[in-house]
């Protein structure tokens, strides 16, 4: 079963990637063996679409195994062997804040809905960043963050550009650079230099929080919190400096501003691959695009000129605008699966990294032009070292909520808790 | 004033009662003057200087304002550059020992500050400055090797009596490198004199009677007086009928504190009233003055409220975001420039431009624009140096609210790594002007010389990067932490760097913080607390802070943090010439880079996309997509903006002006049926900079930010305006009142008016169409008026006069319910007949942004007051900031114990 992607030559992934990719990473993935990966452990990823999917083409007529994938899941079929579909998986939506902003802030949040944030959004510590509590105790760092967000004109506030979060107002900001990322994964000897200021900056962090109201001291604490975990972080880095250096990784040199959509995703979602390969963290978060953004947006071999996501969602109505938003919402599902099928493409113990992920693709919205939080979709990919099996389409009693989902993955990856959010309980038939 | 006084007032008076409630008082003088129904055009074009509050000052321009004598004559100086005031100086040329002698006039016998601005070049002498012939000055050296202005030259404060005052320059000599003019003497060039009355009249202290506490307001309608009115208008829809309307039972309301209780609903209750919301359009009216009593008294039972019982939100510690980490960095270090590129920066000077102390903004400027998109903008200027990701702005505010602004991980090793590679740059020495008087030290000091030296050094120097005094323990952490690179072999000026690496990523560097605590609770203070505030005034440090970082971006400079030492920046005239100061500093160009680039939200023109195909004329270069010419019109709003700001000029010209900066280019853009028809090759455009020209506008649908192009192009969709967006675009920059997020269900239209209009529809018409629902109606009423009244504008912001179908553009509507308008000219006119409006939201949106957060009902009697105070002024700019800087929620910070016992 597993053999079915590893048939997969590399020279067909790439010409599936476009052929301006930068290549030195992919090189580098392919390597068998990474010294670190001995007992390979479960690492966990999320790949966020904003605005939703049109329904009528996301959902497979059939549930079970062996299901046939519908128009828009079918890129996902060469590696359907390793993916779950999960259908009727709902977020409860909390009036007053917009609707955009919070399906994508607080897609992974661990808030109930009666427990509001200063903000007035149901948002606390993201599931990504309970998970990476545990799963990050021992790498260099402790989750990554990733956005390819193509905008520059800051339209539109944080709350659409970030889905993790370290607490409610405390943003686990996503990096849009990926020179920026490769820079902070790689370039080591960078970190080492910076220690002796931790103590100095510490002390006077201390001789401040004695003047402070209690909201400065939630905002002091983001920055201690900040301090100590890079100064674990440059601990962990340190060690592993040697391997690193090893891999001889040359920085993408493009700029993300010159990239296709494709280029960009893929180019982001290679950097998060190999940090999880190299179990550099085993915690990441991916935004394909940013919620809502109303300014329109060139994506290359889609469509031949600049289109508007969140409009086009309000105009499915229209049978054309519909057909047009299917084939993007393909394209973000294609984008996808080119990440599930390089991480199968990677050996790793008996198998592949994906045999190790949990790599969830999903949305906070299912319904784009009605804001609709029911129903979201949601595919996770891979084995989850073992637990969880493919090819299959779970869909779940009608007002099963998601963090039932988040609790299991949660548990599954080490976390000992027995709620999150407004969960009933772990999902049962997540590893079964 | 009871209301049999009321209705004898003007429609005006009643109207200005019902939006300022008690300071009517001041307006009613304005308003009796007027015809009643004819009233005057409000005049702000006239509005010019910084006289009208705090000490007055005139420039008199060389050219224009002194007398010419003898030789004496006015030349152009546009050639050399864009620095002269007015684009002219006064010339002069004489032997040695001849005088060049001119006179001004003063009106009043006062005290003055006088100072002159000269020109330099290389046949220009020395001269002395004589003034009523008393010798003021020795020796102004005006020779150099270019043509440029000298340095600003300050003569000093003097007593003049009113009258003619002899003003002469003596050429005295001559620099060895001058040379002769026409072989026998040397020129002399006076760009203008500079005049301060720095005795200023005294104000007339009636003006300020209700000023000594700012919550205090009075009633003056009873609510038995209005309770026929709700009768008669309201209580059939909310309370009377089967259905309650909107949840809002009014039976319940009967007395004061009904309203007290239910602040939130009797603040809907006032907007509803004050907008005309209520009652729909469709049923009776009240008069014009039932309105204004309900209104009035909605503001009293809001005014009570926020005496009794409500205190300032507290501002949340913030983090600098990244254009002020940049300002702070700079100033701190006296660099020669920015740290890093910025695109937050949408204006590119090709020169320095900018010098608000002159009061006048040049007549063109030569700058850069975003032609080539912000790629242009990103060349490294230190080496090794990266900046931070770019802080999103909040979705009604501005980039600069502690709640927003989080320091993950990421960031902070950011921060590490920003701090040391600044100083490590290569070019960090050059680039620095404090190298030799910071960094370096004179060679063979033993170790303790040098750390007695680093002590002496960073002594001052923290007290300015942290903004506060410096404990002797933090002080010594610094100089040991100094001591120990010294001691490891490195030099004084690596070590001093190393100090400084770490200083920027403290928190007490990257944070604005304000000290919550009162140390010791004294008598004194329990007994002010036992009533009603539970606020403290901001130490005077603080105060300087949040005055730089509004007014500059920045950190304090050396005056401002002598004052704070010194414990006078409190004192409120020593405030307001230092807030006249900031703004006379080029340093207050942050408030166009910053606060007038979030307030337009005009970065969204950069993703904007106008069809390639229709809209031809906004790509520079046939057949290339991504040079977009359109984008020269981003800087247009914003010179306008600076230009306003520099001279000082009334707010209100950015709803209705009638000039405008424009290249070339973009007049004939907005000019031409087919623009560019005399440069039949594009591609020639230069892409990097233009020279952008104050023009005269001969028709007032252009002018002012609303029909300035490039909000007209942010606003529209790729194939078709978008009226929606465009209305909400001004209800929430124009009028501060963003709408409601759309419901969940919005139904869409088609994305092209090509094939609207093919069904013989207008776009206007199809909307409509859509919007019969009625729970759309009520929020689109009040919104699509705004955006509609815009259709005449085409995606990319040109004038049409029909849709290019041929059907006819109806671009009329009412605003608020209240005015009503045909064209856009008359939506001008509109606003400009409720002055208030836009004076308050803009109020409104400089205070949220003063502060660092969102305004709340606390923040009410003190809008009010920088309301009544500008509407005094027209709309005069520097009466906005002084308001603001001058309001009590910026010189106040809530409480800590309060806010915990509100916490729960």
């Amino acid at each position: 079963m597993s053999n079915s992607l590893t048939s997969i030559s590399r020279r067909t992934l790439l010409r599936g990637c476009g052929a301006a990719m930068a290549l030195p990473l992919l090189d580098v993935m392919s390597h068998r063996g990474f010294a670190a990966v001995e007992n390979p452990p479960t690492r966990t990823a999320f790949f966020y679409i904003p605005n939703g999917v049109v329904q009528s083409v996301w959902h497979p007529q059939e549930i079970g195994k062996g299901f046939t994938l519908s128009p828009t899941l079918e890129p996902l079929a060469p590696v359907r062997e390793k993916i779950s579909l999960f259908t009727k998986l709902d977020r409860i939506k909390v009036a007053g804040t917009d609707g955009h902003a919070q399906a994508g802030a607080c897609w992974l949040s661990s808030a109930a809905p009666d427990e509001l944030s200063p903000a007035g959004y149901p948002l606390k510590k993201t599931i990504d960043q309970i998970i990476a509590d545990e799963a990050g105790k021992h790498t260099a760092f402790r989750s990554l963050e990733l956005s390819c967000n193509p905008y520059e004109d800051n339209k539109e506030s944080v709350y659409f550009d970030n889905i993790s979060w370290y607490g409610h107002g405390h943003v686990a900001r996503s990096l849009r650079d990926p020179k920026k990322v490769f820079q902070r994964l790689f370039a080591v000897k960078e970190h080492a230099e910076h220690r002796s200021v931790l103590d100095l900056v510490l002390e006077d962090a201390k001789s401040l929080d004695r003047k402070l109201g209690r909201l400065d001291r939630d905002k002091l604490g983001e920055y201690l919190q900040s301090v100590r975990t890079v100064e674990q972080q440059i601990a962990r880095v340190t060690k592993r400096q040697a391997e690193i250096d090893e891999l001889k990784l040359q920085p993408p040199t493009k700029p993300w501003q010159a990239m296709s959509r494709d280029e960009f995703i893929q180019v982001m979602g290679d950097l998060m691959i190999l940090a999880l390969q190299t179990d550099l963290t085993r915690v990441a978060t991916l935004m394909s695009s940013p919620e809502r953004w109303g300014s329109p947006l060139m994506v290359h071999g889609v469509f031949n000129k600049p289109i508007q996501h969140h409009g086009m969602t309000h105009g499915q109505g229209n049978e054309n605008v519909r057909r047009e938003l299917s084939q993007l919402d393909r394209f973000h599902v294609e984008q996808f699966t080119r990440l599930v099928a390089k991480m199968d493409a990677i050996p790793e113990g008996d198998g592949t990294l994906l045999d190790n992920m949990i790599f969830t693709l999903g949305s906070g919205i299912s319904d784009g032009s009605l804001h609709i939080y029911t129903d979201l979709p949601t595919v996770i990919a891979g084995r989850g070292g073992g637990r969880i099996t493919g090819d299959r389409h779970v869909k779940s009693p009608v007002g099963t909520p998601i963090a039932n989902l988040w609790l299991s993955m949660a548990q599954a990856m080490g976390v000992k808790t027995e709620r999150i959010a407004d969960s009933t309980g772990p999902l049962k038939e997540f590893t079964s | 004033m009871n209301i049999s006084k009321l209705e004898k007032r003007s429609a005006i008076g009643t109207f200005l009662y019902s939006i300022v409630g008690l300071y009517v008082v001041c307006f009613a003088a304005i308003a009796a003057s007027n015809e009643p129904d004819l009233p005057q055009r409000f005049d702000y074009h006239s509005i010019r200087g910084r006289q009208a509050s705090g000490p007055s000052s005139g420039i008199l321009e060389g050219e224009d304002h002194l007398v010419l004598k003898g030789k004496s004559r006015v030349q152009a100086m546009s050639n050399f550059g864009n620095g002269w005031s007015g684009n002219a100086h006064l010339l002069w040329d004489g032997k040695l020992g001849e005088a060049m002698e001119t006179s001004f006039r003063v009106e009043r016998a006062s005290r003055y500050r006088l100072g002159v601005q000269l020109t330099d070049a290389p046949d220009y002498g020395i001269f002395s400055i004589h003034l009523n012939d008393k010798e003021i000055h020795k020796g102004v050296d005006t020779y150099a090797n270019r043509v440029q202005l000298h340095a600003f030259v300050d003569l000093g404060e003097m007593t003049l009596k009113a009258g003619q005052q002899k003003l002469v320059f003596k050429l005295t000599s001559a620099n060895a490198a001058a040379r002769k003019f026409r072989g026998a003497g040397y020129l002399m060039g006076l760009d203008y004199l500079k005049l301060v009355d720095i005795d200023p009249l005294e104000k007339d202290p009636g003006n300020d009677k209700d000023g000594d506490d700012p919550k205090i307001r009075v009633a003056e309608v009873k609510f038995d007086e209005v309770k026929p009115i709700i009768a008669q208008f309201c209580i059939r829809c909310h309370g009377g009928g089967k259905e309650i309307e909107g949840e809002l039972d009014l039976r319940k309301f009967v007395t004061t504190d009904d309203f007290l209780n239910n602040i939130k609903v009797t603040q809907k209750i006032l907007k509803a009233i004050d907008q005309r919301e209520m009652p729909p359009e469709d049923e009776k009216q009240p008069s014009e003055q039932h309105f204004g009593m309900l209104s009035t008294l909605m503001h009293s039972y809001i005014d009570q409220y926020v005496q009794a019982s409500s205190e300032l939100s507290p501002v949340v510690m913030r983090r600098l975001n990244r254009y002020e980490y940049n300002n702070a960095v700079r100033d701190l270090m006296g660099l020669r420039g920015d740290v890093y590129p910025l695109p937050e920066k949408t204006i590119r000077p090709a020169r320095k431009y900018f010098n608000p102390a002159s009061g006048r903004y040049p007549d063109a400027v030569t700058v850069g624009n975003r032609t080539l998109g912000k790629n242009q903008v990103e060349k490294p200027i230190l080496t090794g140096v990266v900046p931070y990701a770019i802080d999103l702005q909040s979705e009604h505010g501005f980039n600069n609210r502690g709640d927003e602004l989080s320091v993950s991980p990421i960031l902070f090793e950011s921060f590490l790594k920003l701090g040391s590679s600044i100083v490590n740059s290569p070019e960090f020495d050059r680039y620095c002007t404090t190298t030799a008087t910071f960094f370096n030290a004179p060679p063979d000091l033993s170790v303790e010389q040098q750390v007695e030296l680093a002590r002496e050094r960073l002594s001052p120097w923290l007290e300015a990067a942290f903004r506060s005094r410096v404990d002797r323990a933090t002080e010594d952490r610094y100089v040991d932490y100094f001591a120990r690179q010294v001691k490891t072999g490195k030099s004084f000026s690596a070590s001093m760097k190393g100090v400084v690496g770490a200083v920027l990523a403290s928190p007490r560097f990257l944070y604005v913080t304000e000290q919550k605590h009162v140390a010791v609770q004294t008598k004194e203070l329990e007994k002010r607390d036992a009533g009603r505030s539970h606020e403290l005034q901001l130490d005077d440090y603080e105060l300087a802070t949040r005055l730089s970082f509004f007014l500059w971006s920045s950190i304090p400079d050396k005056q401002l943090l002598d004052l704070a030492r010194k414990g006078e920046l409190q004192n409120p005239d020593v405030l307001e010439t230092q807030i006249h100061r900031m703004l006379e500093d080029p340093k207050s160009q942050a408030l166009a880079t910053n606060f007038a680039r979030q307030w337009l939200r005009i970065d969204q023109l950069i993703t904007a996309v106008p069809d390639f195909d229709r809209f031809q004329v906004y790509y520079s270069r046939i057949g290339c997509e991504q040079w977009k010419f359109g984008l020269q019109t981003m800087v247009e709003p914003l010179l306008l903006f600076e230009s306003i700001m520099v001279e000082d000029r009334s707010i209100m010209l950015l709803i209705d002006c009638n000039y405008s900066f424009r290249s070339d280019e973009l007049q004939s853009w907005y000019k031409d049926a087919t623009p560019f028809a005399k440069r039949q090759n594009r591609n020639r455009f230069n892409t990097n900079q233009q020279s952008y020209r104050r023009r005269p506008l001969d028709t007032r649908r252009e002018g002012g930010i609303i029909t300035s192009a490039a909000t007209l192009t942010m606003t529209s969709s790729p194939l078709r305006t978008s009226p929606i967006t465009r209305g909400a675009w001004v209800a929430t920059v124009i009028f501060n009142q963003p709408p409601p997020p759309p419901p969940d269900t919005v139904p869409s239209i088609e994305e092209d008016d090509a094939k609207i209009e093919a069904t013989g529809q207008t776009l206007r018409q199809r909307l409509k169409q859509h919007q019969s629902n009625k729970s759309c109606v009520s929020c689109h009423a009040k919104i699509d008026p705004l955006g509609f009244a815009l259709e005449n504008y085409d995606a990319v912001g040109r004038w049409r006069e029909k849709y290019s179908s041929g059907l006819p553009i109806d671009s009329s509507g009412e605003l608020f319910g209240k005015e009503k308008f045909t064209d856009v000219v008359e939506l001008k006119d509109a606003i400009l007949k409720h002055p208030e409006w836009f004076m308050r939201a803009f109020g409104e949106h400089l205070l949220s942004y003063a502060l660092g957060r969102e305004l709340e009902i606390a923040d009410k009697p003190a809008v009010d007051r920088i309301l009544r105070e500008v509407m005094k002024d027209r709309g005069k700019f520097s009466t906005v900031v002084v308001g603001v800087a001058k309001s009590y929620p910026f010189l106040h910070k809530a409480d800590q114990r309060q806010e915990t016992s509100n916490a729960k």
